[in-house]
């Protein structure tokens, strides 16, 4: 009963965790379809969210004092509106200097992109850890003898709300439907008259929002900020090709079986069997080569037939 | 002198090999501070070692490999436990330790056989985090996160002790391994991994047996490392796993992308220019803005590094070897230069 009770608060928590995965493998799946580059610097675009929703909750308490839910609400709105530009501005700074280069140099651009944002952040904001605030404090949830965090649960909801939030933008406005054709065929959309290179931005910006989002979600979670967090970007990769890489439903449940996997490995596995604890860091990565020799497609990803 | 194969002037080659032994006696002359030259230009040859194998790769096959510091790594731990705990002589791990690493390079070839792109990378990339938890977790061999002790490296008697020493050997087997490159890469197999790049499917109606060589790229890439990985093991005489980080892996590929992917002087240009960059332009350059500006902290080394990097990709995707190549079209058309951009 004990290892039930535990199973269950573990998955509960590596749901959240995995929510987090699959908010960036969304970011970069929305990216991957629309231009076909894989955004190395997502994880980074993250930990920029989160340090700037920081920066804008430490600004606005210093003036009123204690931070409450509404300074963070304001504060949240402030990175909202940051994310726009910053997605514009890498739209512009990346995407469309490297429109007919080889993919390799666009990649390429992404890496040394996550270099300087790491080494940019961790200049400007200083070496030191920072203790990041979060609205739900440490309230603690107890419904059976399961023991739930609250903030666990709001990651969990935040995240059902934007991927419905996504899911009503791709299919029922009008520059969802566009972002929809202009992956499916840049050249047909474009003769349909659909602004490919304004549809374009609008992927960036979107990625950039994903992002922030995830970054202000996570960063309480993690109880400590720095700029290693942009490195957990690396693990969304695996969870994106679990689901199927380049598919969004795939990006979402794919992200959500690795938080999983790897918090009950972290957990009751390595309680039972203490070789796993050996190996509970790369465990991400054993389940990525395991599904790439089985399975490359993933779980919802469309088999490719390719033509000479 | 022509060379045998292509209409090349091969004229320049031996003045180029006597000029790199020249080298250290010429830095000896001018400056005091010669031995981190040497220090710097030591870890040139190395790398060169292993971009040559990395480009037959990545660049001739078209295979992106993320992982190739773990295959350094394999090399250098491998050679390094071969020479101090089972005690065969440096020269035969040499040999052995290549061998080895080839054969990881095959075992990770398996899944090349089905995927590619991307995934590729991404699969070499957990190999590479792997390789790093194994080394760590082999602690009865390796020391675990602590790091290694080696020996330096000795020949029929004669021990390299200092960096002064180690760049003659090092850059004898840098020379040995582009020419060795070199002519692979014109040789049936360099061809035949040409010709998978390019078109898989193609390549498979004309008779290049897909599985065979793809293969064969893993198994050769791999020697190359765990040559590299060798001479790094011992001429650094200390090893640990923060010496093989992924990021190196990333680093490998910047190199062969700046010098110009599928050419192996490429390879060896862009090793040059990134090492250099790294270790003796980006430092002075921050030497120089602090002296400016006066900036407090911060790991200003590596936003250089990165914005260097950044500008160079997007003002000069084709990299250094496409940037000679512009350069070298421009002269031959000289006054009748056309108003347009050639490449």
């Amino acid at each position: 009963m004990e290892t039930f009770i535990g199973l269950i608060q573990e998955s509960i928590s590596g749901i959240a965790l995995g929510s987090i995965y699959a908010l960036i493998a969304l970011g970069f799946t929305l990216i991957y379809k629309a231009t076909e580059v894989v955004n190395f610097a997502q994880g980074e675009l993250m930990m920029v969210g989160a340090y700037v929703n920081f920066y804008f909750v430490t600004t606005f308490m210093t003036q009123n004092g204690e931070p409450t839910v509404g300074i963070f609400l304001i504060a949240f709105a402030g990175s909202i509106i940051f994310a726009f530009v910053f997605g514009w501005v890498l739209d512009w700074v990346i995407n469309r200097p490297l429109k007919d280069e080889p993919i390799f140099s666009v990649i390429m651009a992404t890496i040394s992109l996550s270099i300087i944002l790491r080494a940019l952040v961790a200049m400007i904001a200083g070496p030191m850890s920072l203790i990041p605030y979060s609205p739900f404090g440490n309230k603690i949830l107890s419904i059976n003898g399961i023991i739930i965090s609250m903030l666990d649960l709001s990651i969990i909801i935040s995240a059902i709300i934007l991927v419905i939030l996504f899911y009503y933008f791709f299919n029922k406005t009008k520059w969802g439907v566009a972002m929809q054709a202009t992956s499916e065929d840049p050249v047909a959309a474009q003769l349909m008259g659909i602004p490919v290179k304004r549809v374009y931005g609008l992927v960036w910006i979107f990625s950039a929002l994903v992002a922030t989002i995830s970054g202000i979600l996570l960063a309480p979670r993690m109880s400590l900020l720095d700029t290693s967090m942009g490195f957990l970007g690396l693990k969304a990769f695996p969870a994106a090709v679990l689901g199927g890489f380049g598919s969004i439903t795939g990006a979402i449940v794919g992200g959500i079986i690795m938080g999983v996997i790897e918090t009950i490995s972290m957990g009751t596995l390595s309680y039972h069997f203490g070789w796993i604890k050996e190996m509970n860091d790369i465990i991400v990565w054993i389940v990525l080569i395991a599904v790439l020799m089985v399975k490359p497609d993933g779980l919802f990803g469309e088999e490719k037939v390719k033509k000479v | 002198m022509k060379g045998r194969y292509e209409d090349e002037n091969l004229t320049w080659i031996p003045l180029l090999i006597v000029g790199i032994f020249l080298l250290p006696f010429m830095l000896k002359g001018i400056t005091y501070s010669y031995k981190y030259y040497l220090f710097v230009l030591n870890m040139v040859g190395i790398y060169i070692i292993l971009t040559v194998g990395l480009d037959l790769l990545s660049g001739y096959t078209g295979l992106i490999s993320l992982g190739h510091s773990a295959f350094l790594a394999i090399g250098a731990y491998t050679s390094a436990i071969l020479v101090d705990q089972v005690g065969i002589p440096f020269i035969l791990s040499l040999v052995i330790s290549p061998l080895i690493v080839g054969i990881f390079g095959f075992l990770i070839g398996f899944p090349a056989l089905r995927i590619t792109g991307m995934y590729l990378g991404l699969t070499t990339m957990g190999f590479g985090f792997i390789v790093k938890r194994l080394i760590i977790a082999l602690r009865v061999w390796t020391k675990g996160a602590g790091g290694l002790e080696v020996s330096p490296p000795v020949i029929f008697g004669f021990t390299f002790n200092s960096d002064w020493d180690n760049y003659f050997l090092i850059f004898t087997c840098a020379i040995i391994a582009v020419v060795v490159g070199r002519r692979i890469g014109k040789s049936k197999i360099g061809r035949a991994l040409m010709a998978i790049r390019d078109s898989e499917q193609a390549a498979e109606a004309t008779g290049v047996h897909l599985a065979k060589y793809k293969m064969l790229a893993f198994f050769i890439s791999g020697l190359f490392a765990g040559f590299a990985g060798a001479l790094f093991a011992h001429t650094n005489h200390f090893i640990s796993t923060d010496h093989f980080d992924i990021i190196l892996s990333i680093y490998f590929i910047i190199m062969i992308l700046v010098g110009g992917v599928s050419s192996i002087y490429g390879a060896v240009l862009g090793t040059l220019f990134i090492v250099l960059l790294d270790y003796l332009f980006v430092p002075e350059l921050k030497d120089l803005i602090h002296g400016v500006f006066n900036i407090e902290g911060g790991d200003i080394q590596s936003l250089l590094f990165g914005l260097i990097m950044f500008l160079f990709i997007i003002f000069q995707p084709t990299g250094l070897y496409g940037m000679w190549i512009k350069m070298k079209i421009y002269w031959k058309l000289f006054p009748f230069n056309p108003k347009k951009r050639l490449i």
